[in-house]
């Protein structure tokens, strides 16, 4: 039973794919039965929509989410009217998502549903806390990794990665862009101290001296580092970037002189935009980057086929991954026995 | 006029709206659309809750009013979905489980209030209501259209469950029709279930508007004496004739000088049904007083205790107020003529001998000194004739003699030059207020200017023209 006894760790866990149709449905649908057999309370819930019949980009064919009887799950009220299962309600949110409000409920049955949630970060944060309320053990969030989504899936305890041919149909490549996600996640947490100082701070760039006193640099983004320049390094070198960091900031830190002295601090991974060869130019050069959120990666599925049909050998693919990453990797497909 | 209009009206009541501790948005929606009252009775009906609640809160049974602030907290606004039973129409799980989750939070309360030796607020018994929703006797607030509600359901809902783990152990066993028949079967019973649950609740519509409503009430009860309690405020009596203030104080100003380690000092002001002029130095707090005037008479009238350690107050029909510090650039008027509009809609209200309250600051101070004088004499005299209960405060001497005054005292202590500077003028002022029956008005603006640090020179440019003049 791979990777299941490491998940019952953890009081939170999301999925996620690095692309479309790299899987990550499959994959959550085979945690979901496997932790079906378990005595663990499981609640579900999802990062915006998701779970649609079919995929709305591609229009391939997109599992849907199987609740198992006594699993508890948040939806928004539409797709909540639309589920088939028999469930029991136990709250409806008083705050509004665009599909309504959500809903939570305990599934009194087994079948498809489709899952919607809260649409930032904070929101599946407080999500997850209320769960407490129905003595849930784990929640499990279905998480999406894009620049355009407000929510991270960086809130939770937990994480696993689906990957596969969608990302990339080149098996050098595939690894390369994987293992680069790999590494922001393995960033580095900053000291709990300075990250409960940090965490409720919602904007701005910020600089953070020997003492921990905070300073606002008055720096609306680092996307305006150009007119800036002169005003990031006044009160020193350790420097708390609320918003994304791009190629341009971080070729901008690489010039200067003190990098090796210089330290910056995001909210979590997937904040950093950058491209995997300025971001390790960077390293490389001695520059060091901390997260206030850090989740732990437990595993990696692969989905060896692409939208378009294309299909990679598992094994090299798993084999290749596995090297690079240190980390178990799984073909779900293969698993649920499909 | 309903609370929520005079808000946006008067900032002091805004501040104290925000300091209130409202456990549900039901008893914050309760609250905003109270409409102000003009009875003595159903003042002092609201006023009697909110005291009887604050005298439990200071005796032993304290601790049931937090017990049902944690049960308010529970309460959810279910106005949609009893619109909804109120016309007789098909409420999905939802709405159910709001109804369910409701009248069981409701009960609690009721049973809570029953510890105290009469009960607060009534609230009707909504256990029919709970029964209803509840077949399985669970008392926990979830709903869903339970198995125990139809025993045809339970056995469809049965045996689509073993056609699904039978599919599950033979992915290729081909089911035909079964299953969808089953399954429309299943929905087919939840939809007559669901009926049958709502026909049984239509006659308890009026229970539950009137749970809502009076679970609001105490949620704003108990807030109105927590906000008197942390606020040191006190309970007026409502007077005929004379409005009378022992130590009122302007709430939030309080609070914002409290911050800085200062103190608020408290005056003592009386009112007849008659005009009163105020009149005192600059910074001596007389717009203040204005505020504060019209803070608490909204106060009272929206059933609040009010900012004083004693108060004797007429009910008026009106509030009207002009503190010139509103936009008058926005409607394209002079700060003059919106001024005069202002002052218009008062003179007239004084005319038709409406029981009106006015509160007017420095009237007529933005024209030139002899013909404002005229004005404010004129409009003081016609409030003084029809027995209007107003204040005006102004800088202006020379005043009408029949019209009562008062006077702010002001810097009247003794004080060697540079000792006082603008952080601690505060210190030196006295509020208090005096009756005052001279014709001259207190001439301390180049005092105070000075004090306040502004360029020397005007000081002493404007000093040398008044020693010319004279």
């Amino acid at each position: 039973m791979p990777f299941i006894k490491e998940i019952e760790k953890y009081r939170s866990l999301s999925i996620v794919g690095l692309e479309k149709n790299t899987g990550k449905t499959e994959c959550l649908n085979y945690v979901l039965s496997r932790l079906s057999g378990s005595n663990k309370q499981i609640a579900l819930t999802s990062i915006g929509v998701d779970g649609e019949n079919t995929d709305a980009v591609t229009k391939t064919h997109k599992p849907e989410i199987e609740v198992y009887e006594g699993m508890i799950f948040v939806t928004s009220e539409m797709h909540y009217q639309k589920k088939k299962l028999v469930a029991e309600v136990l709250d409806v949110s008083t705050q509004s998502t665009s599909l309504g409000r959500l809903v939570t409920a305990k599934a009194k049955s087994s079948d498809k549903v489709i899952i919607s949630g809260p649409a930032d970060s904070m929101a599946i944060k407080d999500l997850i806390a209320q769960m407490n309320k129905f003595d849930v053990d784990i929640t499990l969030v279905d998480g999406a990794l894009s620049r355009k989504s407000l929510g991270s899936p960086a809130v939770t305890d937990a994480m696993i990665l689906a990957t596969g041919a969608a990302l990339s149909a080149n098996i050098p490549q595939l690894v390369y862009k994987t293992k680069y996600i790999y590494d922001l996640i393995s960033i580095k947490a900053v000291d709990e101290e300075i990250k409960d100082c940090l965490l409720p701070i919602q904007k701005g760039v910020w600089a953070i001296d020997n003492e921990g006193n905070l300073t606002d640099l008055k720096i609306e983004s680092v996307l305006l580092i150009e007119k800036a320049k002169d005003r990031l390094f006044k009160k020193g070198n350790r420097i708390f970037v609320n918003g994304a960091i791009t190629d341009k900031f971080l070729n901008f830190l690489k010039v200067q002189k003190q990098i090796k002295d210089i330290e910056i601090i995001v909210r979590d991974f997937t904040r950093i935009f950058a491209s995997p060869e300025t971001f390790y130019a960077f390293i490389k050069r001695g520059g060091r980057i901390k997260v206030l959120q850090k989740t732990k990666l437990i595993a990696v599925c692969i989905n060896p086929v692409s939208p378009d049909g294309y299909c990679l050998n598992s094994d090299d693919l798993k084999q290749a991954l596995e090297e690079k990453l240190n980390l178990p990797v799984y073909n779900v497909r293969e698993l649920s026995g499909h | 006029m309903k609370l929520r209009t005079a808000i946006s009206q008067v900032k002091g009541l805004h501040y104290l709206m925000e300091s209130m501790q409202l456990q549900s948005s039901l008893g914050k929606r309760y609250l905003l659309d109270t409409y102000m009252m003009y009875q003595a009775n159903e003042i002092n009906q609201e006023l009697d809750l909110v005291e009887r609640t604050y005298t439990i809160r200071e005796g032993k049974k304290a601790g049931l009013i937090s017990k049902i602030q944690t049960k308010l907290m529970q309460v959810r606004d279910i106005k949609g979905s009893l619109k909804n039973i109120q016309s007789n129409s098909i409420l999905d799980d939802i709405e159910l489980f709001e109804i369910k989750s409701f009248a069981l939070v409701s009960n609690a309360i009721l049973k809570l209030q029953n510890e105290f030796e009469t009960t607060l607020i009534e609230i009707p018994d909504l256990n029919h209501v709970i029964s209803i929703l509840d077949p399985e006797n669970n008392s926990v607030p979830s709903f869903y259209i339970y198995d125990a509600y139809s025993k045809d359901l339970a056995i469809t809902r049965k045996k689509i469950q073993e056609l699904k783990a039978a599919r599950k152990l033979d992915p290729e066993m081909d089911l035909g029709a079964k299953l969808d028949i089953l399954e429309n079967k299943a929905a087919e019973i939840e939809a007559e279930v669901r009926t049958q649950v709502c026909e049984n609740i239509y006659p308890y519509s009026n229970d539950l508007e009137k749970a809502l409503n009076q679970v609001a009430h105490l949620d704003v009860i108990i807030a109105k004496a927590i906000l008197a309690d942390n606020m040191a405020f006190t309970r007026a009596q409502i007077s005929e004739s004379t409005t009378e203030y022992k130590a009122m104080f302007h709430p939030q100003i309080k609070e914002a000088l409290a911050l800085s380690n200062k103190k608020f000092q408290a005056i003592d002001i009386k009112l007849n049904q008659s005009v009163c002029f105020i009149t005192g130095a600059n910074m001596a707090g007389k717009t203040v007083i204005l505020k504060t005037l019209a803070l608490c008479q909204y106060l009272l009238q929206f059933g609040f205790f009010v900012p004083a350690q004693s108060a004797h107050i007429a009910l008026v029909n009106r509030i009207l107020v002009s503190v010139g510090d509103d936009q008058s650039e926005q409607n394209g008027l002079s700060s003059f003529a919106s001024e005069m509009v202002k002052i218009n809609e008062m003179v007239e209200a004084s005319i038709n001998k409406e029981n009106v309250l006015v509160l007017v600051d420095e009237l007529a101070r933005t024209t030139n000194p002899t013909e404002g004088r005229a004005i404010v004499n004129a409009v003081a005299e016609i409030f003084n004739e029809n027995n209007t209960l107003s204040v005006i405060t102004t800088h202006y001497s020379g005043l009408n003699k029949t019209c009562r005054k008062l006077r702010v005292k002001g810097l009247d202590k003794e004080f060697k030059p540079g000792e006082i500077n603008k952080n601690n003028i505060n210190d030196y002022m006295d509020y208090a207020l005096v009756e005052d029956d001279a014709s001259w008005v207190p001439h301390e603006a180049l005092r105070i200017a000075e004090i306040l640090g502004i360029n020397q020179q005007i000081i002493e440019k404007a000093n040398k023209n008044l020693l010319a003049k004279s």
